[in-house]
């Protein structure tokens, strides 16, 4: 779908180039008297025109995936949901644009996240020995015991045997996610990685394995066999500074949102994960003059499917629109 | 450098303006006393800022977009003293979601509305199990133990119930009481109600109806969910007129949505619209508060400080101010500012010394918790309808002392209800249990298929036993981590105790045999948790203690009156209330309604503290 999108984006490019002319040729005034020749010429650019606007407005670019990682996380979205006999998936419901806008907004730039160093990582046992971690300087002038009472020497955590010196979290649990680095940084280097282990453990790009080993691909992310099937020294499977499964629980909640976030954040294209998964969006009842009200839906003994109206519908309809 | 800006003296000073501040504003500027409310957000508008734009999931569960943001400040989390504590990154959902408020309302202005009474034995709870306020709860129950009575009993609460039900147009009906009389038997039990609440509870879902059914034939007494939520139009006692629900179903449950109509209660949609019209109360938008000034000398704070939006530092004197911050940062801003005894954990001798921060416990239990499941063959809309609290039946006959614990190793138990309105985003539904590697592919992607058009329901319960204040889990300032302004974080130090799994552990029996009698199939009762094994990578967002009321002042931050202790018999000039002034009581009523009556009592503390201010003597408030 990608290269197809972007030779459809560079055909349109050119089209409209050279179609510049004509554009302005649209508006001259027609007289009387002017010939049927003339007018059929118009009416052929106008048809063009409007034909190449309306390409122009569905058709849709990327603002942060690079070539490579478009046609990779293409393929990784059509394995988590594939389109098949029962109904579309991240295909159709236009999955890569929602995680293309999502990295490059605030999510991608953890615009959210407290980032605050130091960057400790959970799962630390305690055979690690003691960990020393040197105190905030607003900590360590802070008078004792509130604070460390003018003493920046580095703390000691010994933890214990049940627990660890640092806690361990469930994958995408708040306290999870302790890197360094954004999570547009974390798809980047995520994505390498995860066709580095592609290469190494089944012979190819992941664009190019089968649909079967493309699912065990992103398995065993979620089990950390990168990690586990390859000698510690070996980084060649790319999954150095980053555990697998933490990516594999971006790559399946974000394509999972894509699929059914409402359709203005680029995913969930003409509601097709809604249609897919029985959701009303914004119809309450009566969106579409159904006559239904939310009292009795909710507390109904047999569900009622809804078409589902979306964000910006519903926007457009109380602000009079249609 | 940041300007120092010096603002007139009032006599009030709300630090955050939420559901405590909202009461204590109101009644004192209703009084004529000049009060200043500061909060680090907006003032949130139902109309303006939630009616178009609120239906958006990605922005709400996940974006948090009108939540306190993350990189403002955050707080680290750890299972015992020995870890480095871990901080909280992000807000992912569901179940890891927290939801600290940010502007007026707070988090109020985005929760599930859930309320309940908590009955006598709450207030009592030490003395009604070891029959002495002085003799700890054993250890096998909970090692290490700090509970302890509440300084006043439920019956002396109670009025202030009423106040507070009043003002925020709560609905239901008596909340487990099966006569509801404040002199048989059944009080020692019950929060019997001397005031029905306001509002009739919402419709009853056919879920509901049957669980009702099952629970009244096996002899419990089942009663409507009590909501906050207002079921109709209403206009509380200070004449603030409010809108009913309109069920739309964007309300509670893992994205916990703002409310689009100023149904949901909280103090921007009941209380301070009344403490603006008296013109005597100012309100402060969008101000970091970061310390208090406190005078050594005679013990007395003299101005809050914070930052505005440009950064400038502002100084705002008060005679007498109220901590309304949420949770733990009540419990920061107070160790910061040097204003209390920090509580000091020694782990060596298992004891500790100190108030501020002592007795943290979770009004939740964390997601490896033992369940019971079933199916009922009855279907509906599992698409928003509804809201976040009504529509179900709770019974109260399985929680505090109202059942035989004879051989039992726990102490009181859970309310349990069932029949919810279904609601949430799509997303929520498909992430419900957390992704993970099954959430892949073709055959996962058919079971969400028509998921929010079920022909059959899903029921069950998670019950569990209430958490009990240990000397191990506690707040203290984190050693490391920063907030935006270069100050340390709160580190949460806490571990499930044993009695919440000894009570789970019992309870989903109870539980299984209520749905066998509702006629529910494929009923599984969830393995029992082994606590050592459960680590607290989830922080709750109904924490509680940290900073309690009581009668002692060795291990009670707050006197009767919510003042904060200085001595023996003296206080400081600050009051506080909230969920984190709550001892623990039992487990699912909603801590915010238990932390309703104490906001009234506060004011009504801070009241007599005004009317005496200067004279010897009466800085301290005794219960």
């Amino acid at each position: 779908m990608v290269s197809q999108t972007r030779r459809e984006f560079l055909k349109l490019g050119l089209a409209a180039a050279a179609s510049a002319a004509a554009a302005s040729g649209i508006e001259i005034p027609l007289f009387a008297n002017q010939s049927s020749n003339l007018q059929n010429q118009l009416d052929n650019a106008n048809t063009q025109m409007a034909n190449l606007k309306t390409k122009l407005n569905t058709v849709t670019g990327f603002i942060s995936l690079n070539i490579n990682e478009q046609s990779l996380v293409e393929a990784i979205v059509e394995t988590i949901i594939p389109s098949d006999s029962t109904g579309p998936g991240a295909k159709e419901a236009g999955v890569i644009y929602f995680i293309d806008r999502a990295l490059a907004g605030d999510y991608g730039q953890s615009a959210n996240m407290f980032m605050d160093a130091p960057h400790i990582p959970p799962n630390i046992p305690v055979t690690a020995g003691p960990l020393m971690v040197n105190p905030s300087l607003a900590w360590a002038m802070l008078p004792s015991p509130r604070g460390g009472g003018g003493s920046t020497a580095a703390i000691a955590y010994a933890g214990d045997s049940t627990h660890g010196i640092t806690a361990s979290p469930r994958v995408g649990s708040g306290i999870n996610y302790q890197y360094w680095m954004n999570l547009r940084e974390f798809w980047r280097f995520g994505l390498i990685a995860l066709q580095a282990y592609s290469n190494k453990a089944y012979g190819g790009n992941f664009q190019t394995l089968t649909a079967a080993n493309q699912l065990q691909v992103l398995k065993d992310l979620w089990s950390n066999a990168p990690k586990t099937k390859y000698a510690t020294s070996d980084d060649l499977t790319g999954f150095t500074n980053i555990l697998p499964s933490d990516f594999a629980y971006e790559l399946t909640f974000m394509t999972w949102s894509g699929f059914l976030m409402d359709p203005l954040y680029g995913g969930n294209q003409n509601m097709v994960g809604w249609d897919y998964v029985g959701f009303n969006g914004v119809n309450f009842g009566n969106f579409y003059g159904e006559g239904l009200n939310q009292q009795a839906l909710m507390v109904a003994t047999t569900p009622t499917k809804l078409k589902p109206a979306s964000l910006a519908q519903y926007q457009q309809a109380a602000s009079g629109g249609t | 450098m940041s300007t120092v800006i010096n603002e007139p003296a009032v006599d009030v000073v709300c630090l955050g303006v939420g559901y405590m501040s909202g009461v204590v504003a109101t009644e004192l500027a209703l009084q004529g006393y000049k009060v200043v409310g500061i909060t680090k957000g907006p003032y949130w508008d139902y109309v303006n800022d939630f009616s178009m734009t609120k239906y958006d999931e990605w922005g709400v569960g996940l974006g948090r977009k009108y939540d306190s943001p993350l990189p403002l400040q955050s707080t680290t989390i750890r299972n015992n003293s020995s870890q480095f504590a871990l901080p909280v990154r992000r807000y992912t959902m569901p179940i890891q979601y927290h939801a600290l408020g940010h502007g007026v309302g707070g988090a109020a202005q985005h929760y599930g509305g859930t309320m309940g009474r908590q009955g006598p034995w709450g207030y009592q709870m030490l003395t009604r199990t070891t029959g002495s306020p002085t003799t700890p709860i054993p250890n096998s129950i909970n090692p290490q133990d700090d509970t302890h009575d509440w300084p006043l009993t439920y019956a002396e609460y109670e009025p202030y119930y009423v106040e507070w039900e009043k003002a925020h147009g709560l609905c239901g009906t008596y909340n487990g009481s099966p006569t509801n009389s404040s002199t048989d038997s059944s009080s020692q039990h019950y929060p019997w109600m001397s005031q029905a609440y306001p509002l009739p509870p919402h419709p009853l879902t056919p879920v509901a109806k049957m669980f009702q059914t099952a629970a009244q034939a096996l002899g419990y007494n089942p009663f409507p969910h009590v909501s906050s939520l207002a079921s109709q139009p209403y206009t509380n006692q200070y004449g603030v007129t409010v809108n009913p629900c309109v069920y739309d179903g964007y309300c509670g449950g893992p994205c916990d949505y703002a409310c689009e109509t100023g149904a949901k209660a909280n103090a921007a949609y009941r209380t301070i619209p009344a403490a603006m019209k008296s013109n005597n109360f100012t309100l402060v938008t969008n101000a970091f508060i970061y310390r208090l000034d406190y005078n050594t000398t005679n013990n007395q704070v003299t101005a809050a400080r914070y930052y505005d939006a440009q950064g400038n530092i502002h100084v705002q004197p008060g005679t007498v101010f109220f901590n309304g911050m949420w949770g733990y940062n009540m419990i920061r801003l107070l160790l910061l500012s040097g204003v209390g005894a920090p509580y000091q954990y020694n782990s060596g001798t298992g004891t500790g010394t100190g108030t501020v921060g002592r007795g943290l416990t979770n009004g939740y239990l964390p997601y490896k918790g033992t369940n019971v499941s079933g199916t009922l063959n009855l279907g509906g809309n599992a698409y928003p309808a509804g809201n976040g609290s009504g529509g179900s039946v709770d019974i109260y006959d399985l929680m505090d002392d109202n059942f035989d614990h004879t051989g039992q190793n726990f102490i009181g138990g859970s309310q349990i209800g069932m029949g919810g309105y279904p609601g949430g985003g799509p997303g929520n539904i498909t992430m419900a249990g957390g992704v993970g590697s099954g959430s892949m592919g073709g055959i996962f992607k058919a079971t969400q298929q028509n998921k929010y058009l079920p022909t059959t329901t899903s029921v069950g319960a998670t019950p569990f036993g209430p958490d009990l204040p240990t000397l191990m889990n506690y707040v203290d300032l984190d050693p490391h981590y920063t907030d935006a302004y270069g100050d340390p974080v709160s580190r949460l130090t806490y571990d499930w105790t044993p009695n919440t799994y000894n009570g789970a552990i019992y309870l989903v029996n109870k539980v299984k045999a209520i749905l066998q009698q509702m006629g529910a199939q494929n009923i599984t009762v969830g393995s029992n948790v082994n606590p050592g094994a459960a680590h607290n990578d989830w922080w709750g967002h109904h924490l509680r203690g940290g900073l309690r009321v009581g009668s002692d002042p060795t291990w009670a931050a707050l006197s009767g009156y919510n003042q904060l202790f200085l001595n023996t018999t003296q206080g400081v000039n600050i009051f506080a209330a909230g969920e984190i002034t709550n001892t623990t009581g039992d487990t699912v009523p909603s801590g915010t309604h238990v932390a309703g009556p104490q906001s009234y009592r506060a004011a009504e503390g801070m009241k007599k503290y005004l009317q005496n201010v200067g004279t010897a003597g009466v800085n301290y408030l005794a219960a």
